[in-house]
């Protein structure tokens, strides 16, 4: 009899190690991309943390034959300006799986679990038998800490090895240098240059440098100063929740009053939320003041049921953080020579109970104008602004943009599948919790709520593209119309000459009536070219103004909150602020929805200002 | 354009020849005066569209009403104006010489013009859908027939066997030739796109003529001695009958007056597009249906009461074949729109479009066969014996 085999524990690190293809070690190829991927990761999320616009230079070069078959043994050099690591964190950071300051904490961060760079350093071992090579200095350090890291796979620990200090020009920032078994693919879709080039897309205030083989250093500046404010983790939107989760989070308070409970452990729950959703699904108001200790699981998943059921206002727009239209604008012009382009920010909203907000930018490039257009368009996909490269058939992105009349814009597209023609669809999902298919991070999963809101921003990017095109094709006409003439006008005349057996002067004659009648044509074709042209200029005049509308009542809004903090926290204003603040969908609905909230508010706090003085001198 | 042309025969213009070539005249001359005086040339024709068309029962073809459609000279219109008068050119030559061509041999014939004229080169066709409604659109706008411009489709349908009939044809160049259809054989006599030059003359007594949906049908009929069991004219009409078969036809009504028989199969298409042709005309062709419908053409059938008299095998739609579910929609709005349809004397017919829609079954003019498999003059016994007591619509 053989005896039954004893079950054991393995570390985390085990687990990884023997199945790197899930965190997109699946080929050498793409080992390359994915370790530079992670390297610029978390350059970039380092960078924004502390609000340094960050300076990036990439270097990828072949130095010599891989260990592995038809692989090239490859070094890759990725430097930022960051904040540096912390001494003690380099190992952590580098040689220990799961070990993140980001994981779970609700944010739109890049990295999220803390696997991707020790997944890579485990890759150099694998193949090349040597860490990740380390530099970084901090603020106010001398000295740069370099080190070699390496992964203990037995006890899921970064090992340091040859540590040193040594002198570096830079105040602060981190070099990682990985030498590897792999193999550069610089085109395609799934090839360096494009990952690279996304990033540039979505990342309007980065500079990079990026030296790849044959293809010499290219550096691409940033287009704006501002870098992105990440948003701090917001308490959790109320349905964003299921029924065991919303139990665990009453427990997690202790012992404290429900309603206290739903108001500080919840978003968008305040006082007079809770009055309307208790009236109107007919709840005991003694539930309100019960210990949440006190709540037995039917009274929690009543008040779970009723909140669901109740019309809350969509979860705060500030745990979704956003590239913006301006900067998208900006950024989209260093794709490439982009004749024309469109950008579209959606209103955050909440989807398969999380929030999420979706931008879209669709550019036509100049530069392939009038070659084979029979090629689809460029997809660029973006997760919490990471480019995704593969497996794009199952993505939520490629199935909206392939389930849209893109015929009903002026884009060819075959039935059923991308459009085509020398264009970028570029979508970008920012989302503290984006649901994706694999550990690789490499496909959004296509739930039907999600791909219909990434349809709407497309379907209004591809109006906007729409009215553009509309443009140009009267353009166009009017060329025609005008070839017409010159053309046609003397056969029309010649033909009727010969059946009627007319003399030479009455040719003349007609070839003069007919030229007056044909200006007289080609005049009006060329007004009617005018007035498109105008009425698209009007438009685009008009979204500028609401533009700034918006900005000017966001700024107000915003004064108006502080002095209203200073003042006093009430709970009932600051819900109106947060409902307008969320109210921005439509171009054309913005001005009337933040004017009448702003009118609301002003109204509420003339109130105050009445009330007060009259209970001071009651007082009296 | 070249101006050597040639003739095939020695030839007198008929009176219609003549009314076209002055028209088509007219109609160039008040062009050319509308720009000389700078004025837009402006082309009518009657509007040929089923909302255009009337229907008297009296009358008994679809005529059209007062609406006009009218084509005027300005950028957009000025290229195929001016393919019009182009291939108008090619057109009034035909008449003046007595030459025929094809649509197919006519869209050569323009591309041969364009070869040898490098300023014409503009107006070349790309394919043959182009030249053709240039031909569609001048015979509109002259409001005559295709036939009449020369422009002959090819002959299809149409096919007649009889042992009584004699048809005397007016050749171009003026002689006659006389057929004698009994003389023929097994080989039908094929009417040609142009039956206005036919004269026909019964040499017996003919009892009553009738239409096969089927030309296959029709030469079985013959075939087993229909015609020679039956004083009658069978005539094999190819599905939607052509302007052969309907002239043809309306000849047979007016010359012979025998009373006339279409048997089909029952489904809506038969109904709707090919009997309502055959009998009233159509709305495309409102200009010329007095000469090419022959208001007396009864239904004989299939009827929808036979397949239940003669246990015949119906079979229900096919769903999922976008003609037919085509044809049950134009079914549909063809009683809510053609005025055919819709007057009261057509009530029959009109019910049976009925029948056909909320039953969704069809059933074949071949399901006559079935009856009795063993006897091949079975389908012949149905016909006459619906033709004796009456039973057709």
């Amino acid at each position: 009899m053989t005896k039954p085999r004893q079950i054991t524990t393995s570390s985390t690190a085990e687990y990884f190690s023997k199945n790197l293809q899930q965190v997109g070690f699946s080929s050498p190829t793409k080992a390359v991309l994915t370790t530079v991927k992670e390297a610029l990761d978390n350059a970039l999320d380092a960078c924004e943390d502390h609000h340094i616009a960050p300076d990036i230079n990439i270097l990828v070069e072949k130095v010599g034959n891989g260990s592995l078959k038809n692989t090239d043994r490859i070094r890759i050099r990725v430097e930022d300006n960051g904040p540096g690591i912390d001494a003690g964190d380099i190992a952590k950071v580098f040689g220990e799986y799961l070990a993140s300051s980001k994981f779970g904490r609700g944010r739109c961060s890049r990295g999220q679990q803390g696997i991707g760079i020790s997944a890579a350093t485990t890759w150099a071992i694998q193949t090349t038998a040597r860490g990740v090579s380390v530099t970084t200095k901090t603020k106010g350090q001398k000295k740069a800490v370099k080190c070699l890291v390496e992964v203990d796979i037995k006890n899921n620990k970064g090992i340091i090895r040859d540590k040193e200090a040594v002198d570096w020009e830079r105040p602060s920032g981190t070099a990682v240098e990985f030498l590897i078994d792999g193999r550069i693919q610089l085109n395609g879709e799934a090839g360096l240059v494009n990952y690279l080039r996304g990033n540039v897309l979505v990342n309007p205030h980065m500079t990079i440098s990026y030296t790849l083989p044959d293809n010499g250093t290219t550096k691409i500046e940033r287009v704006t100063k501002d870098v992105p404010q990440i948003p701090e983790a917001t308490e959790p939107h109320p349905h964003t929740m299921k029924l065991g989760e919303f139990i665990s989070h009453a427990r997690l308070f202790g012992k404290m009053k429900t309603s206290n409970w739903l108001k500080q452990g919840f978003s968008r729950l305040n006082d007079k939320i809770l009055a309307e959703i208790w009236k109107g699904q007919k709840l005991a108001r003694a539930l309100l003041d019960k210990s949440t200790e006190a709540l037995n699981e039917k009274d929690i998943s009543g008040i779970y049921t009723a909140i669901q059921k109740a019309q809350l206002p969509p979860p705060s727009t500030q745990s979704v953080m956003s590239i913006g239209e301006e900067a998208l604008s900006l950024s989209i012009q260093r794709l490439g020579d982009v004749d024309f382009f469109s950008v579209i920010s959606r209103k955050p909203m909440i989807c398969d109970f999380k929030p999420i907000q979706i931008e879209v930018a669709v550019a036509r490039l100049k530069d392939r104008r009038g070659e084979d257009h029979d090629e689809p368009v460029q997809v660029l996909r973006f997760a919490n602004r990471v480019p995704l490269q593969f497996d794009k058939a199952a993505c939520a992105i490629v199935k909206a943009i392939s389930t849209i009349n893109w015929r009903a814009y002026g884009i060819k597209q075959p039935r059923d599948s991308l459009p085509q023609g020398p264009y970028i669809v570029a979508v970008s999902m920012v989302s503290p919790f984006i649901k994706f298919k694999n550990a690789s991070k490499e496909t959004i999963d296509a739930s039907d709520e999600l791909v219909e809101e990434i349809r709407r921003a497309l379907m209004q990017a591809g109006q906007k593209l729409s009215r553009h095109i509309n443009r140009e094709s009267r353009v166009n006409d009017h060329e025609t119309k005008i070839a017409h003439i010159e053309q046609f006008g003397p056969i029309l005349i010649d033909g009727l000459v010969r059946l009627t057996k007319a003399d030479e002067s009455r040719r003349i004659k007609a070839t003069e009536g007919l030229r007056k009648l044909l200006g007289r044509d080609a005049l009006e074709s060329e007004k009617a070219v005018k007035v498109a042209k105008e009425k698209s200029e009007a438009v685009d005049a008009k979204r500028h103004r609401i533009k700034m509308f918006r900005e000017e009542d966001q700024a107000i809004e915003s004064r108006e909150a502080e002095k209203r903090a200073a003042a006093d926290g009430l709970d009932e204003v600051d819900a109106i602020a947060s409902e307008s603040e969320d109210s921005d969908d439509s171009e054309g609905g913005v001005a009337v929805v933040t004017a009448k909230s702003k009118k609301k508010i002003a109204t509420k706090q003339a109130g105050q200002i009445i009330k007060k003085p009259v209970k001071k001198a009651a007082k009296k | 354009m070249a101006t050597r042309t040639t003739s095939v025969h020695p030839r007198r213009k008929s009176k219609e020849d003549k009314v076209i070539l002055e028209h088509s005249l007219e109609l160039c001359e008040k062009m050319l005066k509308d720009l000389e005086g700078g004025k837009r040339p402006k082309l009518t024709a009657t509007k040929c569209a089923l909302d255009n068309s009337i229907y008297n029962s009296k009358v008994g073809f679809l005529t059209p009403g007062s609406k006009r459609v009218s084509t005027e000279l300005n950028v957009s219109s000025v290229k195929k104006m001016s393919r019009a008068v182009f291939m108008l050119e090619i057109l009034l030559r035909n008449i003046e010489t007595g030459n025929v061509n094809t649509k197919r041999e006519l869209y050569y014939i323009s591309k041969g013009e364009v070869k040898h004229n490098k300023l014409m080169k503009a107006l070349d066709f790309g394919d043959q859908n182009e030249s053709d409604s240039v031909v569609d659109f001048i015979c509109e706008m002259l409001e005559c027939y295709r036939e009449e411009m020369n422009c002959f489709a090819n002959d299809r349908g149409g096919q007649t066997y009889s042992q009584n009939l004699v048809v005397t044809e007016r050749l171009p160049d003026g002689t006659e030739a006389v057929i004698d259809l009994s003389q023929l054989g097994t080989s039908p006599f094929q009417p040609k796109n142009r039956p206005q030059n036919l004269t026909l003359k019964a040499k017996g007594k003919i009892d009553f003529c009738l239409v096969v949906e089927s030309e296959g049908t029709a030469n079985t009929l013959v075939a087993n001695g229909f015609v020679k069991r039956h004083n009658s004219i069978v005539v094999g009409a190819q599905g939607v009958p052509s302007n052969a078969v309907r002239g043809w036809v309306k000849r047979i009504q007016d010359q012979l007056r025998v009373p006339i028989y279409f048997f089909g199969d029952l489904d809506a298409y038969t109904m709707q597009n090919i009997f309502r042709t055959l009998k009233a005309g159509s709305a495309a062709s409102l200009i010329r249906n007095s000469d090419f419908s022959a208001p007396d053409v009864r239904f004989l059938g299939v009827l929808p009461e036979d397949i239940k008299k003669y246990d015949l095998n119906d079979y229900p739609v096919n769903e999922r074949d976008a003609q037919e579910i085509r044809a049950l929609k134009k079914a549909r709005d063809a009683l809510a729109n053609d005025p055919f349809f819709k007057d009261k004397k057509n009530k029959g017919l009109s019910e049976i479009l009925h029948w056909l829609i909320n039953n969704k079954r069809r059933c074949e003019q071949q399901a006559f066969y079935s009856v009795d498999p063993r006897d091949p003059q079975m389908a012949e016994k149905i016909i006459i014996e619906k033709i004796t007591k009456g039973h057709y619509v």
